[in-house]
């Protein structure tokens, strides 16, 4: 970074110039009990906030955004703070790093032992609708499954797993995201075809140039094009 | 990818073995990394393993992040050079300089270890086989069978004397990669899930296209040649067992296990049913014929026909699971969780009775092999709440504790395989399952019936086995 450059600095910086538009999701008893404590010393935030310049003298807070309701409600006039540079992958690591927001993982590529701990992880969460699931079960039938196919998550309702449609598989998303290769034509594997639907099967069924495939069910269409 | 063996090597050739002990030699006794590779390890070291300069590639991406090992090497073939695929690496090398010291034990030579196995298990390092770490002092070499990590020496002090063996040591033992797996199943407290765990295993194995051996080496109580409801054959393990002479074919006492589902296809693995004769034989009788080590022997000729051999070891500590850990690469130890005094055992077994065995094998190997590991231990069939959960993990932080004070040994590792310091104190868990509990009646393996027990032993396979 060149000298007139703030990024990776620490700063003292006015509280009022300081912007925070992520409400934490963190109860009013633990800021106003880290306020009091803050008040009762001398008041100086050890760990600092990481801000983003937005304008001269004008910043955003990017991570540790606790830490800027606690000095709020201290009544701290001055906060210390890290300058970060302005792009949103800092942005998005910094959270990740404040633990305020989820990192996810690549479903489409991810190890077996990802995808264990991914869900280890949703199941230990308060409130989770996935409290009853069997981890080593749906861990094995998600790694074994064509997923790097996969569009969306809704074939893992397929997989018997005790992940069933609505709030269970949609609270999924908060661990995984897809980068889904493209389907081979020629793939012949039953279970890479039972997981499209039967339209997509016609359509595949045509570009194979078969005939005779309009008025198939979907386990004969299945029959057919892995043969 | 298989490579020719030069079988034939008797030695090190006269001009390459002078070369290695003489550029040893002349290594400064403070040689940092760059020497010790310039003027010994890319000089002379990897000729001498038998590979040429364009089989060696310095710096190789893992595809682990930016993590780069010191050199991977693979020979080349006829329509494939490894210098420009880069593919199917089947050596690692992790260097050091003499500054680091790479004594057993000692921190740094943890922390390289702990590298290697890093790089071991990065995307583009499936196919390796092998993992030396060196720097120019001591030297180790490391196996890697799937997923499974294991030291194929111990770490051996070198120098411009004893060089050109240990270097004709290592080529010969990379040159003749074993196939197999040699897996024992043990825990010296009985009804933990030995057999169960042996049965299971062997068939998810087959599931995924391994082929398998599984042996019953527990004669007197033979649950698992009953529970498959397996008919020994004419041919007595027990004649070949005894047969210092190699006159029988260990073959022949080998059954199929086969099986076919509705959709027509057909799982067949195979096992070593438990001969009779063994368990009416006292075990007096039986130390007169046949050795410790008998087993192993006889299980050489098997090792490049199989991807894993599956050893159930009956619970204590006499001749059978003596000997089934002395054929062992590596011990897979189940437990029973809310029962303290199997974690006191399992820390006994591991600090004292596998120690002894691997001394012997040293000795027996004139300090070449290491002898068989502990994996780390995993919990077998109880469901345990939250809060047993905490009491079990308090009196395994007291069993590590006490074996660090009074033996210095470090059991951490056996216990959370994924350890990082003051964190993951993970085990894995195999739940209590009214499948695999049912399926002790039923001559069948519960992992072929039940999709859910397949899915649970698939989970343990990839724990420990499958990459
Ligand atoms: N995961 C599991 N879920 C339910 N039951 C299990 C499980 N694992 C083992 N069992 C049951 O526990 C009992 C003991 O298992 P097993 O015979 O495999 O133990 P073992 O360690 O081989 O015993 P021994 O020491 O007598 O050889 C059996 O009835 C088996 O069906
Ligand atoms: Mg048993």
């Amino acid at each position: 970074m060149s000298n007139l450059s703030d990024v990776g600095n620490l700063m003292y910086l006015d509280l009022e110039i300081i912007e925070s538009d992520i409400v934490p999701n963190t109860s009013e008893y633990l800021i106003n009990a880290t306020a009091q404590e803050l008040s009762s010393t001398d008041g100086r935030n050890w760990i600092p906030l990481i801000v983003k310049e937005v304008a001269e003298d004008s910043y955003q807070v990017i991570g540790n955004n606790f830490i800027y309701s606690v000095a709020e409600a201290a009544g701290l006039e001055k906060v210390w703070c890290i300058i970060a540079d302005n792009s949103e992958t800092t942005a998005k690591l910094s959270r990740m790093l404040a633990r305020e927001e989820v990192p996810r993982i690549n479903l489409s590529t991810a190890s077996t032992e990802d995808i264990k701990s991914a869900l280890e992880y949703l199941i230990e969460q308060p409130n989770t609708p996935l409290k009853t699931i069997d981890i080593l079960k749906a861990t094995n039938r998600i790694d074994e499954a064509p997923r790097q196919y996969w569009q969306d998550l809704n074939p893992i309702i397929n997989l018997k797993c005790g992940i069933t449609r609505g709030k269970k598989v949609k609270a999924l998303e908060k661990v995984f995201y897809l980068t889904p290769e493209a389907m081979p034509d020629e793939i012949k594997d039953p279970k890479v075809l039972n997981t499209l639907t039967t339209t997509e099967l016609k359509k595949l069924a045509k570009k194979r140039g078969r005939s005779g495939y309009s008025k198939l069910t979907k386990a004969k269409l299945v029959n057919l094009l892995s043969q | 990818m298989v490579f020719t063996v030069d079988r034939e090597l008797q030695s090190l050739p006269p001009e390459i073995a002078a070369k290695l002990s003489h550029l040893l030699k002349n290594l400064p006794s403070d040689a940092r990394e760059p020497i010790v590779n310039h003027h010994f390890i890319s000089k002379s070291f990897f000729e001498a393993l038998g590979f040429l300069s364009n089989e060696c590639i310095p710096d190789f991406k893992t595809g682990n992040g930016g993590d780069a090992v010191d050199y991977a090497l693979r020979k080349n073939t006829e329509d494939d050079s490894f210098l420009h695929t880069k593919t199917s690496p089947y050596i690692l090398v992790e260097l050091k300089g003499r500054d680091i010291n790479l004594e057993y034990g000692k921190g740094s030579y943890k922390t390289t270890v702990r590298q290697l196995k890093r790089y071991f298990l990065a995307p583009k390092c499936k196919s390796v086989q092998w993992g030396i770490i060196t720097n120019s002092k001591h030297i180790q070499l490391f196996r890697k069978h799937g997923k499974t990590i294991f030291p194929a020496t111990p770490c051996l002090e070198i120098n411009p004397d004893n060089i050109v063996e240990i270097t004709y040591q290592i080529r010969k033992k990379i040159e003749d990669t074993s196939r197999a797996l040699t897996v024992a199943v043990y825990n010296n407290k009985g009804g933990v899930g030995k057999t169960t765990t042996v049965i299971n295993l062997a068939a998810t194995l087959t599931r995924q296209k391994k082929k398998v051996l599984v042996i019953d080496f527990d004669p007197n109580q033979h649950d698992l040649t009953d529970s498959l409801d397996i008919q020994p054959g004419e041919y007595k393990f027990y004649n070949c067992l005894k047969d210092k002479q190699n006159l029988f074919d260990i073959k022949q006492a080998i059954c199929p296990y086969t099986k076919t589902f509705k959709g027509g296809i057909t799982l067949s693995f195979d096992i070593i049913p438990v001969d009779d004769q063994l368990a009416k034989i006292g075990e007096d009788q039986i130390r007169q014929e046949i050795s410790p080590h008998s087993l192993r022997k006889k299980l050489e000729s098997l090792k490049y026909e199989y991807d894993y051999i599956l050893i159930d070891a009956p619970p204590n500590w006499r001749y059978y699971s003596i000997s089934a850990i002395y054929a062992a690469d590596v011990v897979l130890i189940p437990i029973k969780p809310n029962d303290i005094n199997s974690l006191r055992n399992t820390a006994i077994t591991i600090q004292q009775y596998i120690p002894e065995i691997q001394q012997s094998r040293q000795e027996k190997t004139q300090g070449l092999e290491w002898g068989a590991i502990a994996l780390p231990i995993f919990f077998n069939g109880g469901n345990i709440t939250d809060a047993v959960k905490v009491r079990v993990k308090n009196a395994i932080a007291k069993i590590i504790n006490q074996a660090k004070l009074e033996n210095n040994f470090d059991l951490t590792s056996y216990f959370f395989s994924r350890y990082i310091p003051g964190k993951n104190t993970s085990i894995f868990e195999m739940p209590n399952s009214a499948y695999i509990a049912n399926s002790a009646f039923d001559s069948i393996p519960a992992s072929y019936r039940y999709k859910v027990a397949y899915d649970y032993y698939s989970q343990l396979a990839k724990e420990y086995f499958i990459q």
